[in-house]
């Protein structure tokens, strides 16, 4: 699927939420409603008139153009995962810290990181220090932060 | 006044105060010359520590402080190897990065820095400036006229953002609807929370910010992998480069002014001040020949208006709450979340924290310089980290950042689905920014519509302030659609 057509599908998913929220809003008395129907109302004709130009741009282009944006240029990945590579790592560190807790697993997340991608012993054990200092100095230590009860803490010694 | 000021100078400059200063000023600087790590990134990672904060003195100092040199430490990359530090640097690599390919890197290295520091001070010296004028002009303001002008501020971010100015708008609503979620404590109604408890206290803007803005930038640092490219000779030239800019001090007055115009007027960020900036060089200066092969007037416009934009963007961000972007977006929320009331308060009772912006502008940017200055070598050879030494980190902090929130599972999941709003965004080019703002206005908005309805019905619609701030904003959200449509259908002509 080309990149124009996966942007109509986005685009279609925020129209989607307009309406959704103009239904929703629809039984609720007007000092709540009032900047939904306001902004909902426009939302969902800018966001038709937006369906129709992302649909245009593929069949007046062929496979649909989407421009970067002035603050920062649209994320472009090579190779076989894209994307997906970085956000295996994300899912799998919030799994793994609702699994081992926060305490163990980032500082895990980030020695298997920087071994993964070929770095050195040195820094991968001085950042894993650095996170595992940072996590227990300021928040446990100075903070007290409740960390939440990991799934496996009936098996696990900590 | 003056008593403010004093009293706002003797604040920042308390140790406790200083010190925060320093920090800011140091990440400031190290995200400056990190690509891939913009401001707002750092700003929404360090929301969830400010947010802990008491004393206001103390987040002006660190955020503002963070805020405003940014920019000079990211003259580091774009000169010498090409790659914009942050989005207002990029211009500077035009002729930054050829002086470095010609072994003047120190040259325009020292020109930036010294461009950046007079451009920052300028910049915060107008922002002094304007207090005198916006005081009656805010004090004479009520509920509709502060409705039209959040409306305002959100449509411009949207429009202005991005270039694609329906997007932005529809991400500034959708920003308005995000605020709204929760129990609406005037009318007792659930709105958007669909019976979860944890939605009924709204959802929390640092997730948004971490979400919409730090993953993203880690996911696009991570998927660029590699290391960045060769480094250029450090060069030669350090004074000669702090000479050109009195040299060319024209230059540098007129660019600054154009960066805190561009600062000043919602949407506009950095990226867009550099850029007119070089454009007013080039076609403005004598000799222009050389513009793009190495010139340092190129440098100096560049980095000069970059800085000044910062001191420009304060003034509708303290004066009328509204903010003129990102960075100042979510600065002013961490300054509500602190206790400080941008709007009028800021130039009455509270006019010592105003002054207290002032003078972490001016301040941070002369420690920002003195830094680059004096460690410039061996800060040039940070710029080269491998992703792998970066990603992880920051992801830590993120992830941290979003728990603590409020300190619940819900927050991580909240994290990751706005992650992947943020990265959806990005990657369709969707600006980002308006959806912040509409989240941090929403409230205010709302607030601002319903007053104007209970007290005046539909007659505040007459209002003469009004009826002129509506014209404003039509002008400033359909010129920007007209003239887009017209380049459009003049570039098939051009082919």
């Amino acid at each position: 699927m080309t990149r124009g057509r996966e942007a109509i599908f986005f685009t279609a998913f925020i129209t989607l939420v307009m309406l959704a929220a103009l239904w929703v809003a629809k039984d609720w008395p007007v000092r709540a409603a009032i900047i939904i129907f306001l902004l909902g109302g426009l939302g969902v004709v800018l966001a038709a008139v937006q369906l129709f130009k992302d649909y245009r741009a593929i069949h007046a282009e062929g496979v649909g153009i989407v421009r970067p944006t002035f603050e920062v240029a649209a994320i472009e990945h090579e190779g076989k995962w894209g994307s997906l590579e970085i956000w295996a790592w994300l899912w799998g560190l919030y799994f793994a810290i609702h699994l081992i807790g926060f305490p163990i697993a980032l500082p895990l997340f980030v020695f298997a990181y920087v071994k993964f991608y070929g770095g050195g012993w040195l820094t991968a054990i001085v950042l894993t220090a650095l996170t595992w200092g940072f996590l227990y100095g300021i928040y446990d230590y100075l903070l007290h932060v409740p960390w939440p009860k990991p799934w496996l803490s009936a098996v696990l010694p900590w | 006044m003056f008593e403010a000021a004093l009293e706002g100078l003797i604040g920042v400059l308390q140790p406790e105060a200083f010190m925060f200063m320093c920090l800011g000023v140091a990440i400031g600087s190290l995200v400056g010359f990190l690509p891939g790590i913009g401001g707002p990134s750092t700003l929404a990672i360090m929301l969830p520590f400010v947010m802990t904060m008491k004393d206001p003195l103390l987040v002006i100092a660190l955020l503002v402080g963070l805020d405003a040199v940014g920019n000079t430490a990211s003259a580091f990359t774009s000169i010498l190897i090409s790659v914009p530090g942050s989005s207002g640097s990029q211009a500077t690599i035009l002729d930054g990065h050829p002086m470095a390919k010609n072994g003047e890197g120190a040259r325009a290295l020292s020109a930036s820095f010294v461009a950046s520091l007079l451009g920052g001070i300028f910049g915060a010296l107008v922002l002094f400036a304007s207090l005198p004028i916006l005081r009656p002009l805010v004090l004479s303001f009520s509920s509709p006229e502060f409705f039209i002008l959040t409306l305002w501020g959100v449509s411009m971010v949207g429009i202005l953002s991005g270039n694609a100015p329906i997007k932005g708008l529809l991400a500034g609503i959708l920003g308005v609807f995000i605020s709204t979620v929760g129990l609406d404590a005037k009318s007792g109604v659930e709105r958007f929370a669909f019976n979860v408890s944890y939605l009924w206290e709204g959802i929390d803007l640092v997730l948004v910010a971490l979400g919409i803005f730090a993953i993203p930038e880690v996911i696009d640092l991570a998927g660029r992998k590699g290391t960045i490219a060769k480094a250029e000779e450090f060069g030669r030239g350090y004074v000669q480069g702090i000479i050109d800019v009195f040299t060319h001090w024209w230059l540098l007055l007129r660019t600054s002014i154009i960066g805190v115009w561009v600062g000043f007027l919602p949407g506009l960020g950095s990226s867009v001040a550099d850029w007119f900036a070089y454009a007013h060089a080039v076609q403005t200066e004598k000799n222009r020949e050389n513009f793009g092969r190495g010139d340092v007037r190129g440098v100096i416009a560049s980095e000069g208006s970059n800085n000044a934009k910062e001191g420009g963007d304060y003034i509708p961000t303290l004066a009328f709450g509204i903010p003129g972007g990102t960075s100042s977006a979510l600065v002013l929320t961490a300054f509500i979340a602190v206790g400080i009331k941008p709007g009028p308060d800021m130039l009455t009772s509270q006019l010592n924290l105003t002054f207290a912006v002032i003078w972490t502008l001016v301040i941070a940017n002369i420690i920002a310089t003195a830094i680059c200055m004096v460690f410039a070598r061996p800060i040039a050879k940070i710029c080269f980290m491998p992703f792998y030494a970066i990603v992880p980190p920051i992801v830590a902090f993120v992830f941290i950042g979003a728990f603590a929130a409020n300190f619940h599972n819900y927050d991580l999941l909240g994290l990751m689905m706005f992650s992947s709003l943020g990265f959806f965004m990005r990657r369709y080019g969707w600006p980002r920014a308006p959806l912040v703002l509409g989240m941090v206005l929403g409230d205010k908005m709302e607030l601002y519509l319903w007053l104007s309805y209970t007290r005046y019905g539909f007659e505040w619609l007459a209002r003469p302030a009004v009826i002129v701030l509506i014209i404003l904003l039509l002008a400033s959200v359909l010129y920007p659609i007209y003239t887009s449509k017209r380049r459009a259908a003049a570039l098939p002509a051009e082919d």
